[in-house]
């Protein structure tokens, strides 16, 4: 059933080998998984599908050995996870010298002679999966079912609202008790009992009303309202007074439709005076007529909160507190594997720590999840303790991330696209207010310092101002840089065709004027949206399908939070979704801008680079023409781990 | 002489006075240990990170891992693509004495930089591996990796032996040694041009211009470099395939020159 079943080491020697039924060479999908799995921080679960295979594999830090099976996509075999267990442990008993020798000459050296003991496990395991027999279905003796008696089953229609109705009638008749002895209690503030109106109210019962009147008067004055009380009320109300409908219109009174209290509206001396409490109507009687108040800071909650929270946590340090003493001496002496629990609390902190400095939160559990997949049962060197290396586990795992996978030299490129005779086409993309034309301002001020010149396609026909904008840019890179200084040729020129006309057809017509004036680059504007926005997805997508662009830059600030996640997954999305090609042109990298307002809250540029895999070509720090930076990965996750 | 002494008495009495007589030697004895123990650590240190390791560098799939395998034990494995490095002591074969550690240092992009930084202090000879068959189509990634590996701080400073290994010269499409120079030198050239023209890096980091490789004004030539620079051509496969053996004599007599 297995496709086949290797074992190598984290070196990339293969040390064992087992080719199932009719299984292509393993080295293709294997690959594959160690690129886009461990390699990028997503090991939080053990399985990976490529083409028609699924994967799934272990690690075995404490030896760097990895195990990987794959088998058919369209089977679910459940005896996997245990097969794999299993040889885990049997391959590392039985080659255990093997590994303890000097590194990689035993693995080397080694025959690793592990076939009769695979296929007894693979026997096992699958045997194991069949033996479960078919639950048999229970017969009517062993049922609960069969243990009733016959007279509790048999429901009459009459009883059971009658009962409900008594169970209402006592609790009615309890609040009015309770309502009663608060009455007394209150009989302080004045007579409460409302004038019962004798003359509109014929439908309404006389209890009714005092009650209802019981209840307004009540709700006015206490804080906690009796809620429950309303309850019985409508049913009460249902059960007795079936009000006769008065459908005539030419009949209806509009006395009779007039529901309301006349004690409460109109007549001012039977408006009870006491209801009207000025302390509590104006709050502080101390505070200056006219003022307005600032919004008061409530610290001594919030520190009262933290002492709450810190006391349940100080009881479970104190328990460990001996067994701690002794592990840490031990962990310090002797040679410690790692095991989930010492981690977990270490990785707790580690996560909020990512998520204080604004790292997505799915983002941040996923890659603390794969930081602890590749520390399991590794075994710490002398003098280090648990906290050290999971901290430097993650910071190479940051670092890893934040490299880029393919080559970022942009004008290495377009020179390559110089002597092609083609222009470079750059597009940007984002949502709304996130940067892209002041950018692209910056870059196309860098393009120009490096002798090529810029063509500047106006594609937002949406936004007011817009192509005003990149024409007042425009002019003042002119300005800096004449045509004088580069032999007669303008540096920049904007292509515009005004406002309401299709983006992507200005596109096309501004790369194609670019080939015949022999301009380098076309940067292309296009207008901000919403990731949700189907519509304006659909056209950014049409865009960027048509004109097939060099480069698709996404534009993102690094003031985005969680966010980030959802933007980029929906744009790519988008993009996949409307193309017609094979390979679709997804986003091909990311500007991250409003750099210069964070000052080490820097997760959004892990944010992004996880989810994308794709990477940060350029840094906006500012809104000059000079503020255009490249990434320095140390740089952003030191700044990351700085407590 | 006397005088000398005749200077010190007075203090030695004084000293003698100051502490019990056997204090002063327990004293200066625990004085010499420590000296001693510091002198003979500061020997034992010097000797161990002398730079006796020579690195595989290269991109994915060029062949490191296999070349490493063939080298120390002459047999074929098949590999994978490697996650962390390995090191092993290999022996030069003409030369019994001397030894060098052969460390093998995985490819990928997201790795290759930080190994590099681990390793590179105590390199004392670098081999870059090269797919000869898929140069053409890789010939800037190459590049930019060389590029890299040129202008680091610690490899101009120390100016370890650099070998371009052109490997998987089996297969029949492979480039010559002489065309890989050849376009490596063209591609470098371009590169020292919009490597120093990039945007600057974030922190203003203290590499503020990276670097200038070779001479400026002229091409870029490998010779203008300060360590020494060799092209072989290698097959770590072998042309009869995995039985037979790997054709490397040029790497071999290399790697006993360097050693």
């Amino acid at each position: 059933m297995l496709d086949f079943f290797t074992i190598f080491s984290k070196g990339g020697l293969v040390l064992w080998c087992f080719q199932g039924v009719r299984g292509p060479a393993a080295t293709a999908p294997v690959n594959a998984l160690i690129r886009s799995v461990l390699l990028q921080e997503r090991g939080g679960n053990n399985s990976f599908t490529h083409e028609a295979l699924t994967l799934k594999y272990k690690l075995d830090n404490q030896f760097e050995l990895v195990f990987v099976v794959g088998f058919q996509k369209i089977l679910t075999l459940t005896y996997v996870d245990k097969l794999i267990d299993d040889v885990h442990k049997e391959f590392r008993d039985k080659y255990r010298n093997e590994f303890q020798q000097k590194g990689a000459l035993g693995l080397l050296n080694g025959t690793f002679d592990f076939k009769d003991d695979f296929m007894r496990l693979l026997r096992d395991a699958e045997e194991s999966s069949k033996v479960r027999a078919p639950t048999v279905m229970k017969t009517f003796e062993q049922s609960l079912k069969s243990q009733k008696t016959v007279k509790c089953m048999i429901e009459t229609r009459g009883e059971k609202p009658k009962e409900k109705v008594k169970t209402k009638k006592n609790k009615g008749s309890k609040k009015e008790g309770a309502e009663a002895v608060t009455a007394s209690g209150k009989a302080s503030v004045g007579e409460k009992q409302q004038p019962s109106p004798a003359g509109d109210r014929e439908e309404l019962t006389k209890d009714e009303i005092l009650q209802k009147n019981r209840e307004e008067f009540f709700r006015r004055h206490m804080k906690a309202g009796e809620k429950s009380s309303k309850s019985p009320k409508p049913e009460v109300q249902k059960e007795k007074g079936k009000k006769p409908r008065v459908w005539d219109l030419g009949n209806s009174n509009a006395k009779v439709l007039d529901y309301s209290n006349p004690a409460t509206n109109g007549s001012a001396e039977a408006c009870p005076a006491e209801e009207f409490d000025p302390d509590r109507a104006l709050g502080d009687r101390n505070r200056e007529p006219g003022r307005l108040y600032d919004l008061e800071y409530e610290s001594e909650d919030e520190a009262e909160e933290e002492k709450v929270l810190q006391n349940p946590s100080k009881p479970s340090v104190k328990k460990g507190g001996l067994g701690g003493m002794f592990g840490m001496l031990k962990g310090l002496v002797g040679s410690k594997s790692l095991t989930r629990e010492d981690m977990d609390p270490v990785l707790e902190k580690m996560k909020d720590h990512l998520i204080a400095k604004n790292v997505a939160a799915e983002i941040a559990v996923q890659l603390c999840e794969s930081v602890a997949k590749k520390l399991e049962g590794k075994v710490m060197g002398t003098f280090t303790t648990v906290t050290s290396t999971v901290k430097q586990a993650l910071q190479e795992a940051l670092v890893q991330i934040l490299q880029p996978q393919r080559r970022v030299d942009v004008l290495r490129d377009v020179m390559d696209a110089q002597r092609h005779r083609r222009p470079y086409v750059v597009t940007f993309c984002g949502v709304n207010g996130v940067g892209k034309s002041t950018n692209l301002a910056k870059i196309s001020f860098w393009l120009i310092e490096n002798g090529f010149s810029v063509l500047i396609a106006a594609c937002d026909t949406f936004r007011a101002g817009a192509v005003e904008q990149l024409r007042t840019h425009t002019r003042r890179l002119n300005a800096l840089h004449p045509p004088e200084s580069h032999g007669g040729r303008t540096m920049v020129q904007l292509y515009e065709k005004g406002y309401g006309k299709d983006a992507a057809g200005i596109a096309m017509e501004a790369i194609s004027y670019a080939r015949n004036q022999g301009f380098d680059v076309v940067l292309v504007d296009t207008a901000g949206r919403m990731q949700d926005n189907a519509p304006l997805m659909t056209a950014l997508a049409k865009l960027i399908a048509v004109n097939a662009p060099d480069l698709v830059l996404f534009v993102g600030e690094a003031l985005v939070g969680n966010e980030a996640v959802d933007q980029l997954v929906k744009f790519n999305k988008a993009l996949a979704d409307h193309s017609m090609a094979q390979t679709p042109r997804l986003i091909d990298g990311i500007v991250l801008t409003k750099f210069d307002t964070i000052d080490d809250k820097v997760g959004a540029a892990i944010s992004m680079t996880y989810i994308t895999s794709k990477p940060i070509v350029f840094v906006g720090t500012g809104q000059t023409y000079c503020d255009l930076r490249s990434l320095n990965a140390k740089a952003v996750v030191a700044a990351l781990m700085k407590a | 002489m006397a005088g000398m002494a005749g200077r010190l008495e007075p203090h030695l009495q004084a000293l003698r006075r100051e502490l019990p007589g056997p204090a002063v030697l327990s004293v200066l004895l625990a004085l010499l240990v420590v000296a001693v123990t510091i002198l003979i650590w500061r020997a034992v240190q010097g000797r161990r990170s002398s730079r006796r390791a020579v690195l595989l560098l290269g991109l994915c799939d060029a062949g490191k891992t296999l070349l490493f395998a063939r080298l120390l034990t002459g047999k074929y494995r098949d590999t994978q693509t490697s996650i962390t490095d390995s090191s092993a002591v290999y022996r030069v074969s003409s030369d019994k004495s001397t030894n060098v550690t052969l460390i093998d240092l995985p490819g990928h992009e997201s790795l290759r930089l930080q190994f590099l930084e681990r390793f590179k202090a105590a390199a004392r000879a670098i081999v870059f591996v090269v797919d000869s068959v898929a140069f053409q189509r890789e010939v800037k990634d190459v590049a930019e990796f060389l590029y890299q590996v040129l202008v680091d701080g610690t490899v101009l400073k120390n100016a370890p032996a650099l070998l371009i290994a052109c490997n998987k010269q089996d297969v029949t499409m492979a480039k010559s040694a002489k065309l890989i120079q050849q376009q490596l030198e063209k591609e470098l050239n371009t590169l020292r041009v919009t490597r120093s023209a990039a945007p600057t890096s974030l922190d203003g980091s203290a590499t503020g211009v990276p670097a200038q490789l070779g001479k400026k004004g002229k091409d870029f030539d490998f010779s203008q470099l300060p360590m020494k620079v060799e092209f072989v051509e290698c097959s770590a496969r072998g042309s009869k395939g995995e039985e037979g053996d790997a054709d490397f004599e040029g790497l071999e007599k290399w790697l006993a020159k360097v050693a």
